[in-house]
């Protein structure tokens, strides 16, 4: 199974790199006050341009 | 689509390019023009990829169609479907989606809108240079990732463009949280990256041929890591990122736990990465690695299910909209479809199961409820919801088409899938009947004459899934032309978050 | 004229008091100082945010204060309602940006808990780290683990063997380096000072294991043998880390309940200059020889003298005195008292650390360094426990040191990786968070997870009189009519309906408890003329223009003669009939301060016409409580800083037997400490600032919700529901817990008990004994829930 011998150290690195990645986003706050995160697309966008509404 | 252009409405009433450039726009504008044509893309390969599935389903069928001609042999038609309706429908509609996604929830324009147009105008290249490689035979021989080298290289050099456009404008985004479909598409991008580089590493020997990096069973479980992570990064992972946005839009609520949106998406990077084994079982990888595939795709089910309840719940309080919405029916039911196949794709993974539907159409039949269930349905409600305002309006030309598309699609789905599932069994089935000697039962031929019947089946499925597209493609064609492509201004940014 | 609603409420926001928060000695508590990108010098302010209703306020607020001139960035939490807000201290101020909020339509405070919070963040976030660090390599560990387990014998190859077990030491490193230095930090901590906590027997477990399996992945052949216990290790450090970040969760869930309370405007007095202009200046700026004017209902912002005006001050809080205190012009006012009677002014003779309110609560914060230190539950165990251990892997190694050397050390190790202290370990912590949750729910607010464990066992405990057994307010119990009233056709339902409405005029407590007589009642009668007299009472004349007055005795009937029949049944010795059953006399001094069954009187033309007799309130569900642990054989005692006499009265009431009286925090702290010494566990539960050393040095504390700040934020647990039938649920889910913690214990040594022999043996694989572990720690885990229902 040689091939394992480029997975398994490629996926132990892809690991130390997800968790520097959680690290950056604890870091900068990205998992506080989640819930109003969610509301918030519905409520930011400008109004689209509306030019015919054919139904 | 330029600007200048002003058209008349079949409704007669005449759309006023100016009005919308003079609504003061103090956060400047976004830029869309690689959306819109990442859509239209969109579009027009989904016809193109069906087209050629509904091809090749009936050459299996009627095996004559082939007419002896190579580039039209089922063979080299076959990448030449599952390229384009991956790579070049999804692929567009991904792009599309995800460099529209990343702007409106930064509220900021595109990173180097430049780069976006190459990334663009390579991505149809990287699309053509396929459908023209490989009817001409051109192959690496590797599942979804059949392209010869000097297309890979051009692949990586626009998926590396692709990922500096999106996490540049990550990189400059007004709002301080990320929103989490960002995280979905930019996991997407990341690992798609690593998978294809990995995957086809190879030794060219002339322009037009090359031999795999790996060799034998090697190979076979790179390709494997590659396979199952392609379906789980491009076409979970992307899509995901999809759902999660133009769901909550269109219903116009939030996402029903954003918090378990987080932990869905940490759950699944968590285990996609070794399910990749079970497309290997009974073969000669060794059966540990079997198991551990197995068991691991087994474990894959809750994320995904998790991800599921949390986007089909969303409508929680607000199911009545489903009766009158088309889009929202779309992107509901590729959300049931979803979970079906996380659903069957863990059980097939079982070893006793898998003795059974290995190499049969039961696979097939997996394969494509996950492709025309949930990628086609979510990629065509999102751009139900994205096309008309690339346009400047909010709807589509024709809500009725799209109602009608909806249930033709859905229509063609079930025979595809059912007929799928039929053959599959019994092909399993018939394949390992034997005599009470020890003999088998049937010979080959005989399960492929009784797979007949389903095989004209599941093309009449295709032929209806195809019309819906071709319906879809002229609805979005009217609503062009009736439309303007105008940008949308950012909104008056609140001052600048840290 | 209509009588004033809200008597003595908080002092609602004025213009001047906002503006004292321009002054950069109040910026301070809430304000710091960034870089700007170009190096400019930016303010950084928090602000508490309130009127929060709809998903999209924290948006309109962000607007709102992006659109002041010279704010560079705005950032609302919506679930904290705080705003954090960039400023350039050349363009704009505090003051403005408040102002901005307002116009909005919300309202904010300066946020002066913002540097606590911060720290806590920071903690928050490294401990969601760690335990995601801990939990994601354990994943990845498991899945290289598992093709060991899978793999039948002879399958898995001896090189792909070493490559699976070097990928799981690979993703074990960031576990043993980043999240399990807490675990080594305390065991360090511990041995430097000769103690043994659990986290000794923990870190000594993870290390062995780590060594052990390190040793196994890179020399199979070597001392160590060659079975790896990576998944174990990491599974045992992620349940862990678990465990503590909802402890550390519930703890600030708490920390910040108490903050909002933090959050109000700076104390703001009104300095008179020399000219007599009077200009409103942080209470920070106040220097001795000022003369300020307290308005009626404001705290005295110093210690004093009064110079001009008579008044009363409410000194509950700092002495447990539960009536108001009369002051005269030379008198002494101390910092912090509540005016009650009438705008005054005062001389300031001590202001800041001076005061006498900062002198006791600089006497808290020393009785907290002195605390007795609460020994943790598990701590107790881990001593024995690591020395059984450890004798028992010496043993085994000494045994097979005989029988076959090549595996002494390896069964050594194995009996320390096989005792692994993981159950022992999240057996108190869970269930006390658990615990916690349950005391939250119902009321209660934990700040520090020890507290239960006294609570439970404790078989004292201290109760403070005024404002924990009682409330904040007086009651009337009973109205007297004398002869003179009944003979002129008054009832008892006449009498109180003008007294009730006359003394509606008045926000002083006495009166209070006279309009409560009637509540509800919106008619505030047809009086003219009223005014108040600090410390004799109110008087008004009616349609008719007789003058009323509702009082002292010797005030209210001094204006007329007074007929003797009308005097005589408030006599101590009279034999008039009485109504209602008034026990105390009216003491012959009257200038004395009212006594707790006070009366005041009502006189119509200088006639007494009725008596009111006033008592405390008992708190609702003060008697049951008492008796209900009176019961469960707790020692109760009434510790007050209010008159002998009053306290008596009460105790009765309640049905307490030790009472200490007169009480001054010093006194009281003196008490407790007795107690301490002769080896007895003492809780506290109390509300004033005179508690607050009491407080902090008991073994446990509680404060009831509506008590002084600094009792609060320094007790081991808050009673939010101000209920004190919830210290008795408090004090049984408390026993609660501890049974739990103790079947836990049981488990856990008995699962190690069975273990050890079998590792011993050589009989237990790896896989089992991790399999066993993560089942024993899911055990205690829901076993430990049980605590919080």
């Amino acid at each position: 199974m040689e091939s394992l011998y480029v997975l398994i150290p490629l996926s132990a690195l892809l690991v130390l790199a997800i968790l520097g990645v959680f690290g950056w986003a604890v870091h900068k706050g990205q998992f506080e006050d989640i819930e109003a995160e969610g509301q918030r697309i519905l409520t930011d966008e400008a109004p689209a341009v509306d030019a015919d509404q054919d139904p | 689509m330029s600007n200048s252009a002003v058209m008349a409405s079949p409704a007669g009433a005449k759309v006023d390019a100016d009005q919308a450039s003079v609504a003061a726009a103090p956060g400047g504008y976004y830029t869309d023009q690689a959306v819109r044509l990442f859509a239209l893309a969109a579009i027009l390969w989904g016809v193109v990829g069906m087209l050629v599935g509904v091809i090749i389903a009936s050459q299996l069928t009627w095996p004559e169609l082939n007419f002896g001609i190579p580039w039209l042999s089922y063979g080299r038609l076959r990448p030449l479907h599952t390229n384009a309706v991956i790579f070049a429908f999804g692929g567009c509609a991904l792009m599309a989606t995800s460099f529209h996604v990343v702007q409106r929830t930064c509220q900021t324009r595109l990173f180097a809108p430049g780069l976006a147009m190459f990334v663009f105008w390579g991505w149809q290249l990287v699309i053509v240079a396929a459908a023209i490689s490989l009817p001409l035979g051109m192959t690496q021989g590797k599942e979804y990732a059949e392209l010869e080298w000097p297309i890979d290289l051009l692949i990586a050099v626009v998926w590396v463009s692709y990922a500096i456009v999106f996490f540049g404008t990550v990189g400059i985004r007004k709002v301080r949280h990320i929103y989490v479909a960002n995280w979905f598409f930019g996991a997407f991008i990341l690992a798609v990256a690593l998978l294809h580089i990995v995957n086809s590493a190879a030794i060219p020997v002339s322009l037009t041929k090359s031999y795999s990096a790996y060799a034998g069973v090697q190979d076979a479980m790179i390709q494997w890591w590659y396979g199952h992570n392609a379906v789980g990064f491009f076409l979970t992972a992307g899509f995901l990122g999809m759902m999660y946005y133009y769901i909550p839009k269109q219903a116009e609520r939030p996402v029903y736990s954003y918090r378990l949106s987080i932990v869905h998406f940490w759950a699944l990077i968590f285990t996609y990465m070794w399910a990749g084994p079970h497309h290997l079982h009974y073969t000669a990888l060794p059966d540990w690695a079997q198991s551990v595939g197995m068991v691991f795709s087994l474990v894959l089910l809750a994320p995904s299910w998790g991800g599921m309840i949390n986007g089909i719940m969303t409508l929680s309080g607000a199911w009545h909209k489903l009766r009158d919405d088309p889009i929202l029916k779309f992107l509901i039911v590729s959300l049931s479809f979803y979970g079906m196949s996380t659903f069957e794709g863990p059980m097939m993974s079982i070893k006793t199961v898998n003795a059974l539907s290995h190499y049969t159409d039961w696979t097939v039949g997996h394969v494509h409820s996950g492709a025309l269930g949930w990628v086609g349905l979510i990629s065509m409600g999102s751009l139900y919801y994205l096309i008309p305002r690339m346009f400047g309006r909010t709807t589509m030309f024709s809500v009725r088409a799209i109602e009608l598309h909806f249930w033709i699609a859905t229509i063609g789905i079930v025979l595809y899938i059912a007929a799928m599932w039929i053959a599959g069994v019994m092909q399993g089935l018939m394949w390992r009947a034997v005599n009470p000697d020890g003999t088998l039962v049937y010979t080959f031929v005989e399960s492929v004459k009784a797979t007949f019947p389903y095989y004209a089946v599941r093309l009449l499925g295709g032929v209806l899934y195809l019309s819906g597209m071709l319906i879809m493609a002229w609805n979005v064609v009217m609503t062009v032309k009736s439309g303007k492509a105008v940008d949308s201004p950012i909104p008056m940014p609140a001052p600048a978050h840290a | 004229m209509m009588p004033p609603a809200q008597p003595l409420a908080q002092p609602s926001p004025t213009a001047e008091g906002v503006a004292v928060l321009d002054d950069p000695l109040e910026q301070g508590r809430f304000t710091r100082w960034v870089a700007g990108p170009g190096g400019e010098r930016w303010a950084e302010s928090s602000l508490q945010l309130a009127g929060l209703h709809c998903a999209a306020c924290s948006g309109i607020i962000e607007q709102a204060l992006g659109r002041v001139a010279g704010v560079h960035m705005a950032r609302v939490s919506a679930a904290a309602e705080r705003a954090t807000v960039c400023w350039d201290p050349d363009l704009t101020r505090p003051s403005a940006l408040i102002a901005a909020v307002r116009r909005a339509g919300y309202d904010a405070v300066p946020d002066a808990a913002a540097p606590a919070r911060a720290l806590r963040l920071q903690l928050q976030r490294q401990a969601l780290w760690r335990l995601f660090v801990a939990g994601f390599c354990a994943m990845q560990v498991m899945m290289f683990a598992t093709p060991s387990y899978v793999a039948a014998a002879g399958e898995l190859s001896d090189e792909m063997r070493r490559l699976l077990n070097w990928g799981a030491w690979m993703l074990t490193l960031p576990v043993m380096a980043f999240s399990a230095t807490p675990y080594f930090a305390g065991a360090w901590r511990a041995l430097r000072t000769r103690t043994i906590g659990m986290d000794v027997p923990v870190a000594l477990g993870i290390a062995i294991t780590f060594i052990a399996s390190t040793g196994a992945t890179f020399e199979p052949d070597g001392i160590f043998g060659h079975e790896v216990y990576f998944d174990s290790l990491t599974m045992f450090v992620t349940f862990l880390l678990g465990a503590r970040w909802l402890e550390l969760r519930s703890r600030q869930h708490a920390a910040e309940t108490l903050e909002r309370a933090l959050a109000r405007l700076p104390e703001t007095a009104w300095r008179v200059a020399a000219d007599g202009g009077v200009s409103a200046v942080s209470v920070q700026r106040l220097h001795v020889g000022d003369q300020v004017r307290v308005p009626l209902g404001q705290a005295f912002p110093a210690d004093g003298v009064l110079e001009q005006g008579d008044t009363q001050a409410d000194e509950s809080l700092l002495t447990g005195e539960s009536a108001p205190v009369p002051k005269r012009m030379g008198d002494s006012v101390v910092a912090g008292s509540s005016n009650v009677g009438a705008p005054v002014l005062v001389r300031v003779l001590r202001v800041g650390g001076d005061t006498r309110l900062e002198t006791i609560v600089s006497m808290m914060r020393s009785a907290l360094t002195q605390r007795p230190a609460a020994a943790r539950v598990a701590d107790r165990w881990a001593a024995p426990f690591l020395w059984a251990v450890l004798l028992l892997a010496a043993g085994a190694a000494a045994v097979w040191s005989v029988i076959d050397p090549s595996r002494a050390v390896w069964v050594a190790v194995s009996v320390l990786i096989v005792t692994c202290p993981c159950a022992l370990s999240l057996a108190a912590p869970a269930t006390l968070v658990a615990a916690a949750r349950g005391l939250a729910r119902r009321g209660v607010l934990l700040q520090r997870l020890d507290a239960i464990e006294v609570l439970a066992t404790a078989q004292h405990i201290f109760l403070d009189k005024t404002g924990t057994l009682t409330e904040d307010r007086l009651q009337c119990s009973a109205v007297l009519l004398t002869p003179g009233a009944v003979a002129q056709g008054y009832t008892e339902a006449s009498v109180q309906a003008l007294a009730a409405s006359l003394a509606s005029w008045s926000t002083h407590p006495a009166s209070r408890a006279v309009a409560d007589l009637l509540p509800g009642q919106t008619d505030s009668g047809d009086w003219q003329h009223v005014h108040e007299v600090p410390g004799q009472g109110l008087g008004a004349q009616d349609a008719e223009g007789r003058a009323w007055r509702l009082g002292q005795a010797h005030w209210a009937g001094a204006q007329a003669p007074l007929p003797d029949d009308a005097q005589a049944p408030l006599r101590a010795d009279a034999q008039a009939p009485l109504r209602a059953g008034a026990q105390a006399p009216l003491p012959a001094d009257a200038q004395a301060p009212l006594p707790a069954d006070a009366r005041l009187v009502l006189s119509c033309d200088g006639r007494l016409l009725a008596g009111f007799v006033l008592e405390e309130v008992l708190r609702p569900g003060a008697e049951q409580a008492v008796q209900a642990l009176q019961r469960d054989g707790v020692t109760l005692r009434l510790v007050t800083g209010d008159t002998a006499e009053r306290a008596r009265q009460l105790a009765d009431r309640v049905g307490i037997v030790n009472v200490l009286a007169a009480a001054t925090p010093e006194a009281k702290l003196a008490a407790l400490i007795e107690l301490q010494r002769q080896g007895h566990k003492v809780v506290m539960v109390g509300d004033g600032v005179n508690d607050a050393p009491v407080l902090a040095r008991a073994d446990a504390s509680l404060a009831m919700g509506q008590g002084a700040l600094v009792s609060r934020c320094h007790a081991d647990a808050v009673i939010t529901s101000s209920r004190l039938l919830d210290l008795v649920s408090a004090r049984r889910t408390a026993q609660r817990a501890l049974a739990i913690v103790r079947q836990n214990f049981i488990w856990a040594g008995t699962y190690n008990a069975v273990c050890i022999p079998l590792a011993l043996v050589g009989w237990l694989p790896p896989w089992a004994a991790g399999l066993g572990m993560a089942l024993s720690s899911l055990l205690v885990v829901a076993n430990a829930l049980r605590a919080g229902r």
